[in-house]
């Protein structure tokens, strides 16, 4: 059964049909949800409200269009919401007294690979929220333009010019706060990143 | 450093841009992602469950259980406990309603322990501009207009406001628009925020506003609200709770519930809503 053919009989009511759609996109919703929040606990919440929302609304869904955009869609705005709220405000309060300083040994045992992901991760984390969403859709989630257009309901080409000025600040940001991810790697030239 | 821009430095522009974007997808597939819960799993129990269970997170118990204690210590006030009973509906705003109070001295501080999120200048506060950068669904108006079902309308009173310098539109469930115009002589200061509620999307709800008055915008019943106070907002579930300390005017038309979020006069707030109109093409 195609994925229309899913949705279609999970909008009449079908929730054994939702099933499967929420197993093939629930990696993306909650990666970037954990991406948008940084805490595992909240990308869970978050992720599984999506799913609920999403089938609530499923009538409303032009079945023309593709149903992960839609969805990351709506986990983007419920972890920017989640982000503002009071309940996420104590979730910091109470991380800071949970998290245990992060130990040299650690951070050697980590890879390289890891390590270097880790510090973009951070990088991006300065930008704006905005800038932060069309940077997880477009590279950590490695969506097309297209689709990030579809989550982000702009079209195309302001997709590219956003993008566009957040490589930019994230560019300045690296070479000046993680210059260990502007050294050349392997295989590349340059020293943008 | 502006550089001047010519075919070839496009070009160079463009192919290290590329670079730059191979470099992040590349590093990006690094990153160590926590296994993926059992969401499927969870979501399925919840939708064959006989009653649904409300959706409450972890991070929201927390947040109620402030709440609730908050509540508590209100009720223990008689004053308190006689007013919180009354409220006052108007579209999708309900306000709890509390005696009228004196209005907070200006210098009034807020809060340690609430985020203050309001579009609402307030002079003594600190710049909002890095709280509208964390916002979702920012966009052109000509975005914005065709994102939503119903017409955005734009003020023509004061006759130099012009368009809004910041349009969002948030749509976890139902559409809001926000307009924010940015204060010209403080461009770090916003100089009023207008919100577009349609029917069946928000639900809000103010809690003891310092003051409140009834007044009316084209004729029709409208409320003003003097904070500081807290606001909620829920679409669904409880999701935000702000703390608002500017003036706000709210008032109905059609399907949609508007509110103006200024330090201005409440004279000149219902002028400003009064001159509310389509966009020109």
């Amino acid at each position: 059964m195609d994925e229309s053919t899913l949705i279609r009989h999970a909008a009449n009511g079908d929730a054994a049909a939702w099933e499967p759609l929420v197993l093939a996109h629930q990696e993306a919703v909650f990666r970037l949800s954990y991406l948008l929040l940084g805490d595992p606990d909240d990308a869970e919440d978050i992720a599984q409200e999506t799913f609920l929302r999403a089938w609530n609304h499923l009538k409303r869904f032009d079945l023309t269009r593709p149903l992960r955009p839609w969805l990351l869609s709506i986990a983007s705005n419920l972890a920017s919401n989640r982000r503002r709220s009071a309940a996420r405000y104590l979730s910091a309060l109470t991380r800071a007294f949970r998290n245990e300083p992060v130990s040299s040994i650690s951070i050697e045992e980590k890879s390289t690979r890891h390590m270097e992901a880790s510090h973009l991760w951070k990088a991006v984390q300065t930008l704006s929220m905005p800038e932060q969403q069309i940077v997880y859709l477009r590279y950590f989630l490695d969506l097309s333009v297209a689709e990030t257009a579809e989550v982000l309901n702009i079209p195309e080409g302001t997709v590219k010019s956003r993008l566009s000025r957040a490589l930019d600040r994230l560019r300045g940001i690296i070479q000046h706060d993680f210059p260990v991810l502007a050294e050349p790697r392997d295989g590349q030239e340059g020293h943008d990143a | 450093m502006n550089k001047r821009s010519t075919p070839q430095s496009g070009r160079m522009d463009e192919l290290r841009q590329e670079l730059f974007g191979k470099q992040l997808l590349s590093i990006s597939k690094g990153l160590d992602y926590p296994r993926t819960p059992d969401i499927a799993g969870a979501v399925m129990t919840r939708l064959r469950g006989a009653t649904r269970p409300r959706f409450i997170s972890r991070r929201l118990v927390w947040s109620l259980t402030v709440i609730l204690i908050l509540f508590s210590s209100l009720m223990l006030i008689p004053p308190a406990r006689a007013a919180i009973i009354e409220f006052i509906q108007i579209g999708v705003v309900r306000i709890f309603r509390a005696e009228p109070t004196p209005l907070a001295p200006p210098n009034q501080e807020i809060p340690s322990t609430v985020v203050p999120v309001t579009a609402t200048p307030v002079p003594t506060s600190q710049p909002l501009i890095p709280i509208l950068e964390n916002l979702a669904g920012e966009m052109t108006l000509d975005e914005a207009q065709k994102a939503v079902n119903y017409p955005i309308l734009l003020p023509s009173y004061p006759p130099d406001v012009g368009k809004p310098d910041r349009i969002f539109v948030q749509n976890a469930d139902g559409k809001m628009t926000v307009l924010v115009w940015l204060d010209p002589q403080h461009p770090d200061q916003i100089l009023m925020s207008l919100h577009f509620l349609p029917a069946g999307s928000w639900a809000i709800k103010k809690i003891e506003p310092t003051h409140i008055q009834e007044t009316t915008v084209n004729s029709q019943r409208a409320i003003w609200a003097i904070g500081p106070y807290p606001l909620r907002l829920s679409n669904g579930d409880l999701d935000f709770v702000r703390l608002i300390d500017g003036h706000v005017l709210i008032w109905e038309q059609g399907d949609i519930t508007y509110r103006l979020e200024t330090d201005l006069s409440l004279e000149e707030a219902v002028k400003i809503a009064e001159s509310l109109q389509p966009i020109e093409p």
